[in-house]
């Protein structure tokens, strides 16, 4: 794999991996959205992956929504 | 008999309010942030390409990272919708996986619907390609494009071979930037390889206005040239249309 980017190699792939929130990306109402484990157990919408303008104005999809 | 109706109607009121009040802070809670207006379908959509772009192998959770595979379904998506007239690019990114990047630039190339882009911050290494595949691409006036060799990471043997296969891996790339834009491979060539720009790198950094006066980029603009450009281009492709229809 050949990278093609200004940074470094070290600020891409840092030496030191703390447990960083494990983000995955899920389903939800049809789109596909990266949520993160918060606390309490509950998935947070981190990021909505869309084409769609309108669904960055729908509040089901708004960051920091929190789905079950 | 009057006078109850009224009460039970202030009371459902109330409780209405109430329960519109509760939402609201959890709305708040949520993003510190109330609800937003709601619009009509837009025939207009928009793909924003951010942080790295995400290829071969994942990237550490610190990076932010647009995934191709994300991106590729809904190129096709836009393409094969009626009701979709046109895309447009936001890019704001700092290069990444060369093939991830040269199959967005590509699938964007080949699109059939009127495109274009818009470089925001920076569009940098493989946002290049990217940002030229559209059918017309702009730039704000304070974005830059950094435009530098490529670069080899990981395991690298000592050999001619990599040397030339790294050569045929940029290649690919001037290639392409140079068929879809109006800069010259020459001079394209002379941008990358350029000393004294970059502290402790070969390239250049190249800035709004300049990125147009090379030809990378077709206009210098923002948010409103692209939307009017694409309405334009929607407009011409319809009237086209009904041209050879009738």
């Amino acid at each position: 794999m050949i990278l093609y980017t200004p940074l470094s190699h070290q600020e891409i792939f840092p030496e030191a991996q703390g447990a960083e929130n494990e983000i995955q990306a899920v389903e939800w109402q049809g789109r596909t959205v990266f949520v993160s484990k918060n606390k309490d157990g509950y998935y947070q919408i981190n990021q909505l992956i869309s084409s769609n303008p309108n669904d960055y104005l729908n509040p089901d999809f708004l960051p920091g929504r929190i789905i079950s | 008999m009057r006078m109850d109706t009224d009460d039970n109607n202030e009371n459902q009121g109330e409780e209405e309010n109430q329960q519109n009040a509760s939402a609201l802070v959890e709305k708040i809670q949520q993003l510190g942030q109330a609800n937003v207006p709601q619009a009509p379908d837009s025939n207009i959509h928009v793909l924003s390409i951010i942080g790295q772009v995400e290829g071969h192998l994942q990237l550490p959770p610190q990076n932010k990272t647009t995934k191709y595979e994300h991106l590729l379904p809904q190129l096709i998506a836009v393409e094969q919708n009626p009701k979709i007239e046109g895309l447009i690019i936001l890019l704001n990114t700092v290069g990444g996986d060369v093939e991830a990047g040269l199959a967005l630039a590509e699938m964007i190339a080949s699109m059939s619907k009127p495109t274009t882009s818009i470089v925001l911050g920076g569009g940098h290494s493989i946002g290049a390609p990217i940002a030229v595949a559209t059918d017309y691409s702009f730039i704000v006036p304070t974005a830059t494009m950094t435009i530098h060799p490529v670069r080899l990471t990981g395991l690298v043997i000592g050999v001619p071979q990599t040397f030339e296969y790294l050569d045929k891996m940029q290649e690919r790339v001037i290639q392409f930037i140079v068929d879809h834009s109006h800069v010259e491979s020459e001079q394209l060539k002379e941008l990358m390889f350029a000393k004294g720009n970059l502290t402790r790198d070969i390239g250049t950094n190249v800035v709004g206005k300049e990125a147009v006066d090379y030809g990378l980029i077709d206009e210098v603009g923002g948010v409103k040239e692209a939307i009017q450009k694409l309405n334009h281009m929607i407009q011409s492709a319809k009237t086209e249309e009904g041209g050879t229809a009738s």
